[in-house]
């Protein structure tokens, strides 16, 4: 297996408060990966270290063979990177059909139809604005943009939040269309278990480090395991256990 | 009441000039975060270049490159001196910046062209009052106003209707996302400055037409539009225009009566608004929603 994505060994800072202590994660052609870890353990931090936005001051970033590391954010979405950042960040005043259009349509087999096809409410609402959707409606739709990157490698950051169980199993059908599509995806989620049901593999971040790299299988058995490191994600564990 | 028409029509042209400001001002001050302080040096240029090309290019042919070379300018002094300053989140930079670009090119303006007053020539068949009892209608002032409109209504098609105009509209509330959705929002930025300048290089020839070129015109200008900007609503490019129009006219009527307060009654204005309304006139909402 070739690993598409790969972090080694980085450090990431806001300011002057050091956040991620030396993470290194990989990606794989066609895997699903997810990323655990309690609140504030810096998931979305990782992320966004990798897109760009927050670029690390320490260690290596590679993506599909290049180095990315200080890569400014547009560069590596050309490359075929898609991200669904943590909120959704819909452009509230920009109608779906706008929204859609702000990334640079890269060829590919997403076209903007084939996008609509898959989301039949947002096709029914394309020229509503963005605030005017209900939150299952705006992550569609978060998920809906960065597809029309064409990318090759989906970064999602807790796409469930908030969202009702219904719609939670809408998003996470939508997560498997992309790996049958042959889409390589990392996935942070506080749903543990839910996540750990389609990933391939975990991490398990803690205080900026990782604390577990494994199977999601094994894991997912260890229900222990799960509520030590996950913590606020272990709740639900708890619950179907 | 002859003497009320013609100084509220006065005001509205020195409006409609404040609104061109205010809205290339409105346009860098969102997406670009900067406060332009040069924002009158970019009239100057594009009113001298047009005054330099005239000759050559005639009024017309003055008219769209003056501008257009405006908006380059811009789009360079981007590229180079406002670019590497975006991260630095503290707007006293870019400010200062700008401030100091001002009296740069306020002093090469005088350095080339001179320190006095220059015209700028203007065709005839525009240039001929429309009536006789209305004589400070000419056709140059209506022509100052449709040019004005039609460039609004062109920026107003860009930003609703093109690719381009979708990612200044996105880039202004998300900048970062925008980037992430793989936007080049350093093109972006470039590109948005440059459309500001442009639009302060269009006041510039317009004014020149009517008031002549000093190395110093633009100075007159700024400060009300920044006031237009405040009155309309910080966000807002309608509300731009319409701040601008509002206190040219204002200006304008209050000259009738009270001369001496034409001036004051912009910031009264100012006040007023504020204090009703903190966000301005059409605050609320974005560009053009
Ligand atoms: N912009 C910021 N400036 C300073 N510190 C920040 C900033 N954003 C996040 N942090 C801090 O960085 C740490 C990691 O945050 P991060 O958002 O990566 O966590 P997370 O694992 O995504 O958490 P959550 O599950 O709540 O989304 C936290 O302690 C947080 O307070
Ligand atoms: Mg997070």
């Amino acid at each position: 297996m070739t690993a598409i994505l790969r972090a080694a060994d980085i450090h990431t800072f806001y300011g002057k408060s050091h956040i991620l202590h030396g993470v290194s994660i990989e990606v794989n052609e066609g895997e699903i990966v997810t990323l655990l870890g309690r609140n504030g353990a810096g998931k979305t931090t990782t992320m966004r270290s990798l897109t760009g936005l927050t670029p690390p001051r320490q260690g290596t970033i590679e993506i599909f063979g290049k180095n990315t590391t200080h890569w400014p954010a547009h560069r590596i979405a050309g490359l075929g990177v898609g991200y669904v950042p943590e909120g959704r960040k819909i452009f509230g005043s920009l109608t779906v059909l706008e929204n859609l259009k702000v990334p640079p349509a890269r060829p590919g087999a997403w076209t903007l139809d084939r996008v609509l096809a898959l989301f039949p409410r947002l096709a029914e609402r394309r020229s509503q604005l963005g605030r005017q959707l209900s939150g299952g409606e705006q992550e569609m739709l978060a998920i809906a943009r960065p597809l029309l990157l064409n990318p090759r490698l989906m970064l999602l950051d807790e796409p469930s939040q908030g969202l009702a169980p219904l719609i939670v199993r809408e998003v996470m059908a939508v997560v498997r269309r992309m790996r049958e599509d042959g889409l390589s995806v990392l996935l942070i989620e506080q749903n543990a278990p839910l996540s750990l049901s389609i990933a391939d593999r975990a991490y398990v971040l803690d205080d900026g480090r990782v604390v577990y790299d494994g199977r999601a299988a094994d894991l997912a058995k260890d229900s222990d395991l799960v509520n030590k490191l996950a913590g606020a994600g272990s709740k639900a564990v708890r619950q179907s256990a | 009441m002859q003497l009320l028409l013609f100084n509220a029509f006065n005001g509205l042209i020195q409006g409609v000039f404040y609104a061109l400001m205010a809205l290339g001002l409105a346009l860098i001050l969102s997406l670009n975060s900067v406060i332009n302080m040069a924002h009158g040096g970019f009239l100057v240029i594009g009113a001298y270049l047009a005054y330099t090309l005239s000759p050559y290019l005639g009024f017309w042919g003055a008219l769209i490159v003056g501008p257009l070379l405006a908006g380059v300018i811009g789009l360079v002094v981007e590229r180079g001196l406002i670019r590497p300053i975006y991260k630095r989140s503290d707007p006293l930079y870019s400010l200062l910046l700008t401030f100091g670009l001002a009296l740069i090119i306020e002093d090469l303006t005088r350095t080339i062209w001179g320190a006095q007053g220059l015209p700028l020539e203007v065709p005839d068949i525009i240039n001929s009052p429309v009536s006789e009892t209305y004589f400070f209608i000419t056709g140059y002032r209506l022509f100052v106003i449709g040019i004005t409109a039609a460039a609004s209504i062109g920026l107003y098609l860009l930003l609703r209707y093109t690719l381009l105009g979708i990612r200044i509209r996105a880039g202004t509330r998300d900048l970062e996302t925008t980037a992430a959705l793989g936007v080049n929002i350093y093109k972006l930025r470039a590109l948005n400055f440059g459309f500001g300048c442009l639009f302060a290089g269009l006041a510039g020839v317009l004014a020149a037409g009517v008031l002549g070129l000093t190395p110093p015109m633009g100075n007159s200008l700024i400060m009300p539009s920044f006031v237009a900007i405040i009155i309309g609503g910080v966000g807002s490019l309608f509300g731009a225009v319409l701040g601008g129009l509002l206190i040219g006219l204002a200006a304008g009527i209050v000259t009738t009566y009270y001369p001496a307060a034409s001036e004051a009654v912009i910031y009264l204005m100012m006040l007023i608004v504020l204090a009703v309304r903190p966000r301005g006139l059409l605050g609320e909402e974005g560009l053009f929603e």
